[in-house]
């Protein structure tokens, strides 16, 4: 029973335009009236704006409303219920707030879980959302000294309400010295509905994360032959007079000195004098370690793919810092430079457009910015954009206009003036 | 739709204000337009964020407006369980493992019934059921040697499962396992506290009040880049009017806020609202609340 939502992603359709996010507003529950755990081959999900602007007082719009409402309520009225063939039986660990499966053979260990021997054990997020999404039945550990004869059966332990798995794996998560908070499980919860494979990042048990140092090979100079590179340096030392200016010599000469110069490039490299932040240089912390900087990279995310394994998963597509919107503001440019030092050097591709190379950054990172339970996502990046030198863009390079060039994220409704 | 009697509980939980029980959601959005935010799994719909459901969680303000009006009160969830549920009878425990075990025998029937229901109408909607019973007459009967020439060739193929559909009926049933949505039972509702603990609330809170006293529904407003958004009804059948920040009586703030507030609201078809509380003149009486709503006038 528990498996056959993933009909659900047939809702999706095609009416679900990239710019519409329907979890932006609160959609009509009358749209899930039909949908059984049988019937959601024909269903798709509702084109926003099918709602009024304001009370008009009309029964038609009061029957409409109470529709609504009696349909969110029978469909938050469900239960969860685990037939005997997907039942996945599940206990609670009090000492460590964790949850442990026995007899796991269920396709959601292929993305939770930790095996010790054939026991799976269960992080608080991971144990709660599969308590949440109908797929466990987790249980209360029995009391030992009661008189019963041998070891207990997990199922002699009482079920655990999703209101208990709330209590416990986040109530109890401060009293083992536990660092999940609320938010993070929204995160990871919204996450892991939209399909995403998401672990935490490490243990979770330092005050920050490690130094991440760029690899010395610089991916640049590696591609081209040998000898093209080498006779291109002896040719650009023949021409280009010096490049690098003394600083000295910049209080009383002129930044261009009169001379042969082939090319404009020589000129503008004389021209730069604006000093700028080495990427390739090895990052420092500028704060102390302190683990209640709410900055720090909490989970590693990664793209659904049918082949993944857990073992080896590999560096992450994203990496996510929860932030509760209502205790933290904006970062200082310390604990952003902090946050980018524990992500790894992540360069942009060589061959993508200047403007998907500066919006990529050297190091990126994911705020979730979590408001009562809305998350918001906000991908922070470290543009490189002294390294992205425009005088050296090659000519035939400039005339190939991509496509994805169009829409560069700026309104619409540009110069209308409203 | 069971009706609710106040006060009704509030969990705690590490911090934040949860509702677990549908008629409690149901009911505050109902009386007292107070709609949360759903923040859980709907079961069998788990692949996606359009729909969310229990818990219900409610922003500290909304929390305290319920509390201060004495229609609910708060209590510590976690507290609750441990001793509830680590403190467990054996008795207890039995008993309701008992009563879970007959629910999930009744799950099991009706889950069988419904299948039986299912297979019963698709073979009306093919006219294999008619042809089966007209069998069963013609059984009874004893046969004129051809009961329907037409159906014969279908009416085979549909044989073969009345005896198994029987077979399971005789069969003890798998039991199915619930997990329910409460925790109650087994534990006991939590009672009334006598100290009412009231949630610590933002500096906002005022305005948030006020629109809430005047029949509005809220919403978090961090996505339109303020305290709320304020609607005129249930967010289920209406959208948001107002883009609603909170502030200090006296406080200055930039005019970029305004600019900012003002053109994003306008873009998305709603109000930029401002507004604050006067400060108390006599002790222990409310502030008056005032708002200001901003709009590109669009001359």
């Amino acid at each position: 029973m528990a498996d056959e939502d993933e009909d659900a992603s047939l809702l999706w359709g095609n009416n679900v335009s990239e710019e519409t996010d329907l979890s932006d507003e609160t959609q009509d529950f009358r749209f899930l009236n039909n949908l059984t755990a049988h019937d959601t081959g024909n269903l798709s999900l509702p084109k926003r704006g099918e709602k009024d602007f304001e009370s008009h007082a009309t029964n038609l719009q009061h029957s409409m409303l109470e529709a609504s409402r009696q349909a969110m309520h029978g469909v938050l009225s469900w239960t969860r219920v685990h037939g005997p063939k997907q039942h996945i039986l599940g206990m609670y660990h009090p000492m460590s707030n964790m949850a442990f499966v026995t007899n796991p053979k269920s396709q959601h260990f292929r993305t939770v879980g930790r095996a010790k021997g054939s026991t799976q054990w269960l992080l608080p997020e991971e144990a709660l959302f599969l308590i949440e999404r109908g797929s466990m039945d987790c249980r209360w550990p029995v009391k030992e000294d009661e008189g019963d004869d041998g070891p207990i059966d997990t199922q002699e332990g009482v079920p655990m309400s999703l209101q208990g798995a709330y209590a416990a794996f986040l109530g109890f998560e401060g009293g083992v010295g536990g660092k999940l908070t609320q938010e993070m499980y929204t995160v990871y919860a919204g996450l892991k509905r939209s399909g995403y494979i998401v672990f935490r990042m490490g243990t979770w048990n330092y005050e920050r994360g490690e130094l991440q140092v760029p690899s010395l090979e610089n991916p640049a100079t590696k591609e081209g032959n040998w000898f093209l590179r080498l006779f291109g340096g002896i040719w650009r030392r023949l021409t280009q007079a010096s490049t690098e200016m003394p600083a000295k010599q910049l209080y009383f000469g002129p930044v261009v000195k009169p001379g042969l110069y082939r090319s404009y490039s020589d000129i503008y490299r004389l021209l730069q004098l604006t000093p700028f932040h080495d990427r390739m240089a090895a990052p420092t912390f500028i704060l102390p370690p302190d683990h209640t900087n709410p900055f720090r990279v909490v989970f590693d995310v990664y793209k659904t793919d049918p082949k993944f394994k857990k073992s080896a998963c590999g560096p992450p597509d994203f990496r996510i810092a929860v932030i509760n919107a209502r205790e933290t503001s904006m970062p200082t440019a310390a604990q952003l430079n902090d946050l980018f030092a524990t992500t790894p050097y992540d360069l942009p591709k060589q061959n993508m457009q200047l403007y998907q190379k500066l919006k990529h950054g050297s190091r990126n990172v994911i705020l979730a910015v979590v408001d009562n339970g809305i998350p918001s996502y906000i991908r922070i990046a470290d543009s490189p954009f002294a390294e992205e030198k425009l005088y050296e863009r090659s000519v035939h390079q400039g005339n190939k206009r991509g496509k994805g060039r169009g829409g560069r994220g700026r309104g619409k409704g540009r110069g209308r003036g409203r | 739709m069971a009706p609710v009697t106040e006060p009704f509980p509030i969990s705690n939980v590490a911090g934040r204000y949860l509702l677990f029980d549908v008629d409690v959601i149901s009911h505050v959005r109902r009386n007292h337009n107070i709609c949360g935010v759903l923040i859980g799994t709907i079961p069998n719909l788990s692949q996606q964020n359009v729909f969310l459901g229990i818990p219900l969680q409610l922003m500290p303000e909304e929390a305290r407006v319920l509390v201060e009006q004495g229609h609910a009160y708060i209590f510590d969830d976690a507290q609750a369980h441990m001793q509830g549920f680590f403190g467990m009878s054996r008795k207890d425990r039995l008993e309701f493992l008992r009563m879970m075990d007959e629910r999930g025998q009744q799950r099991a029937r009706d889950v069988r019934r419904k299948a039986e229901e299912r297979s019963e109408k698709a073979l009306r909607e093919k006219g294999l059921l008619q042809a089966r019973t007209e069998q069963k007459e013609s059984e009874a009967l004893v046969a004129e040697g051809d009961p329907g020439t037409d159906a014969g060739g279908s009416l085979f193929g549909s044989t073969p499962q009345l005896p198994a559909n029987r077979r399971v009926a005789d069969k003890k049933l798998a039991p199915h396992f619930i997990t329910p949505t409460t925790s109650y039972p087994p534990l006991a509702p939590p009672s009334q506290p006598s100290t009412l603990a009231l949630p610590e609330v933002p500096r906002q809170y005022p305005i948030y009040r006020y629109m809430q006293s005047k029949g509005y529904f809220a919403m978090p407003g961090l996505r339109f880049g303020c305290h709320y958004s304020i609607y005129p009804g249930d967010p289920l059948r209406f959208h948001s009017h107002f883009l609603t920040t909170g502030l200090g009586w006296d406080e200055e703030f930039e005019l970029l806020d305004i600019v900012g507030g003002g053109r994003l609201g306008t873009s998305v078809k709603k109000t930029y609202l401002i507004g604050a509380e006067e400060p108390e003149k006599e002790e222990g009486e409310e502030g008056k609340v005032r708002a200001f709503s901003i709009e590109w006038a669009g001359m």
